[in-house]
């Protein structure tokens, strides 16, 4: 039995806004086992980086428990969680802008080293800054050169380099491939998948992108206004996605076939607003199957296959 | 306008371009953007120009609606827009034609619509100036292309912050479409979208371009949007097209080794364990562009021939062209 590396129990994260409380995140609870990645995905405001953010304790968390092998880190001080921030890193979408401009890619990846004073010696720490160039796939001639000289899947490969460079055991991705061509996307993404086999990583892999998702992920979490609605393992929720937001998302996925062309599930309506929500579920006012109960009642996370957990009242469903 | 082109008696063809170049002459470079790329769209069709970042697609778009700007721009070849020379035209007549007869969609939809102004009266504009016709007709006019694209006529009156990102992109259309052109050039019409928003505004667009018989540029790097509402396909490498065809030609006949490259970098969606296969390499430099086929440096099955001398396109059987020196005919 595969083990646990990150448990999120009862996650919630708030915004204060003028017009009300947002629930960026509501009550999430998910777990990742050890070399595995779990896939969060959903449409753009439904709370995937934030609950990726509350993870790393990048925000601190409104409510719930964050537990690291056991431990939970909600509870950390901020000195403990220094040196725990260390397993957790995050690589981001756009890597230009979550790079230094002024800083040399040498720099750029040295840096942690230093912080976080890993490694004291100058010149052993430029050792290994060139192994992790060498590791992500930076040839050494890049060591001087400045982030914005290089392409967009140089620049991700800085990111993954400075990322790894803590030796964590848990890295947020979150849309690393999305501002990449399909070409480079490929590279990177398989990249990330030789890095988990051969240092045992953990991720957490957050993309609008169904079929890196499907491809990359063992378990896939889908997400709608801060809630997860449906949660399974890859395979299981492509061939039996449960929940109408799920069926509506698959179905509208361009595939670059011609063969069995699917029908589309065309979803009609307004947005529910994530400030002050409505006591229903929060997919209703678009949902092709809601009764008068989805409009009264908000359903809970159900299993209805081991390890298929969906959260919709409609039992009969069309498949 | 003359009187052939608006009767589009003169060709089959909606859209000819033959050997159009357009560099970009900034500082002491030169920015090999289009260089020699040929291609035609009957009265009613799609094609789809698919290529990555950098390959010449917008230029493309801007080259038929003669906005490259120059400077920087240079522009070298022949564009038939309903079999007239777009080159004779003067500015005053270029005017006439765009958004009447070939209108564009960009990415951003900010980048068409005016913060200020309210919806229904940035639709009304495109109209005016266009027909003549009073501005009540017109803004009725706008309030029925609204509806049309799905947006209820009295959100007319509000201003486009007040949109969500698909239904902005659905004002653009609307806009677009206001003047029923022949030809619309959609450039990565819903790559800011969300995918089940992005299926809504594909669908109607597809159901548009029926209602009005358009012919279509469809400007993207999704395959997938390809396969959905494309009739022919252009894979555009480097400023050359290096494959075009039908949608059958190049989803089940792919010839070219770059197009093979996209579709292997694509995830199987029947098994997804199977490891992608990338494409070496990066795009080469559009200002030092190599000598042989631009694809040489990354492909994996080139030969010295490859790298001496830029391969023609050649027509392999039906209408299904390639420029590669190692795929032949049969
Ligand atoms: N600092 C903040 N203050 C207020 N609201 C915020 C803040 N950060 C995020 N939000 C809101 O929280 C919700 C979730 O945002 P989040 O960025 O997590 O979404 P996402 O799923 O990552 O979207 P995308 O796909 O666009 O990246 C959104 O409604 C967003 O506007
Ligand atoms: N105004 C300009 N001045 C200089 N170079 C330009 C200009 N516009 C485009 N280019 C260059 O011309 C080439 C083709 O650009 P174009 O915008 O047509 O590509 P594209 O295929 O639309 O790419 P993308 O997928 O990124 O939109 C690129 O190398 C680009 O940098
Ligand atoms: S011409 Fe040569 S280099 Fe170019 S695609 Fe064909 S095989 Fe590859
Ligand atoms: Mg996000
Ligand atoms: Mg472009």
């Amino acid at each position: 039995m595969a083990e646990a590396l990150l448990e999120v129990k009862n996650v919630k994260k708030y915004f204060k806004t003028p017009k009300g409380m947002l629930h960026a995140v509501d009550d999430v609870t998910f777990s990742i086992n050890k070399g595995e990645t779990l896939g969060v995905v959903g449409e753009s405001g439904c709370g995937k980086s934030t609950t990726g953010r509350v993870v790393l304790r990048l925000l601190e968390p409104t409510a719930g428990q964050i537990l690291m092998e056991g431990q939970d880190i909600a509870k950390l001080s901020e000195g403990q969680m220094r040196s725990k921030r260390k397993e957790m890193q995050m690589i981001f979408q756009d890597p230009l802008a979550s790079l230094d401009p002024r800083k040399t890619v040498g720099q750029i990846i040295e840096e942690p080293l230093k912080i976080h004073n890993i490694i004291s010696s100058r010149a052993e720490r430029q050792k290994r800054v060139l192994e992790l160039m060498e590791i992500v796939g930076l040839a050494q001639r890049y060591y001087a050169t400045y982030p914005h000289e290089l392409d967009g899947g140089r620049r991700q490969r800085i990111g993954i380099a400075r990322a790894l460079s803590m030796n964590p055991k848990f890295i947020v991705c979150d849309e690393p491939v999305s501002a990449l061509d399909i070409s480079i996307q490929a590279q990177i993404l398989n990249l990330l998948e030789d890095l988990q086999q051969e240092m045992g990583l953990t991720y957490m892999f957050i993309t609008h992108d169904l079929s890196v998702v499907h491809h990359f992920s063992n378990n896939i979490a889908v997400m709608y206004l801060g809630k997860i609605i449906e949660l399974a393992s890859s395979d299981e929720l492509f061939a039996h996605p449960t929940h109408p937001y799920t069926q509506a998302l698959l179905s509208a996925i361009p595939v670059p076939k011609l063969e069995n062309r699917r029908e589309r599930i065309i979803l009609k309506g307004e947005i529910t607003s994530p400030i002050n929500l409505p006591k229903a579920c929060r997919f209703a006012s678009r949902c092709l199957y809601a009764t008068k109960q989805c409009f009264g009642e908000e359903p809970d996370l159900k299993e209805i296959a081991p390890g298929h957990q969906v959260a919709c009242f409609l039992k009969d469903k069309p498949d | 306008m003359s009187e052939r082109m608006k009767n589009g008696a003169a060709s089959e063809y909606a859209l000819e371009i033959e050997n159009l170049n357009v560099e970009y002459h900034v500082d002491k470079e030169v920015v090999h953007a289009l260089n020699g790329i040929s291609l035609k769209v009957k009265k009613g069709e799609t094609i789809g120009l698919v290529g990555e970042t950098g390959a010449g697609k917008t230029t493309t778009g801007l080259s038929i609606l003669r906005l490259i700007p120059s400077p920087p721009g240079v522009v070298k070849g022949t564009i038939r827009v309903m079999g007239e020379d777009i080159g004779s035209l003067s500015e005053k007549q270029m005017e006439a034609i765009r958004g009447k007869l070939v209108s564009m969609i960009f990415q951003d939809p900010m980048t068409s619509l005016n913060p200020t102004k309210t919806v229904n009266d940035q639709i009304a504009e495109v109209i005016r100036l266009h027909d003549k016709i009073g501005k009540k007709e017109a803004a009725a006019k706008a309030g029925d292309m609204l509806e049309m694209v799905g947006i209820p006529r009295d959100r007319g009156v509000e201003f486009p912050h007040q949109f969500s990102g698909g239904m902005k992109q659905r004002v653009v259309i609307a806009m677009a479409l206001a003047c029923s052109p022949e030809i619309l050039i959609a450039d990565e019409p819903t790559t800011a979208l969300d995918v089940t928003i992005q299926a809504q505004v594909l669908d109607m667009i597809r159901d548009l371009k029926k209602q009005y018989n358009m012919s279509m540029i469809m400007i993207t790097h999704d395959l997938g949007i390809v396969a959905e509402i494309c009739d022919t396909v252009a894979i555009v490498y480097a400023g050359s097209i290096v494959e075009y065809g039908t949608l059958e030609d190049i989803f089940n006949r792919t010839a070219h080794p770059y197009t093979v490259g996209l579709f292997g970098s694509l995830p199987n969606m029947d098994d997804r364990t199977q490891r992608l296969k990338p494409i070496q390499g990066l795009m080469p430099d559009p200002t030092n562009l190599p000598s042989g086929c631009p694809f040489s440096p990354r492909c994996p099955r080139a030969t010295a021939e490859c790298f001496a001398k830029k391969p023609e396109l050649q027509n392999i059987g039906g209408e299904h062209l390639v420029a590669c020196h190692l795929v032949k005919e049969g």
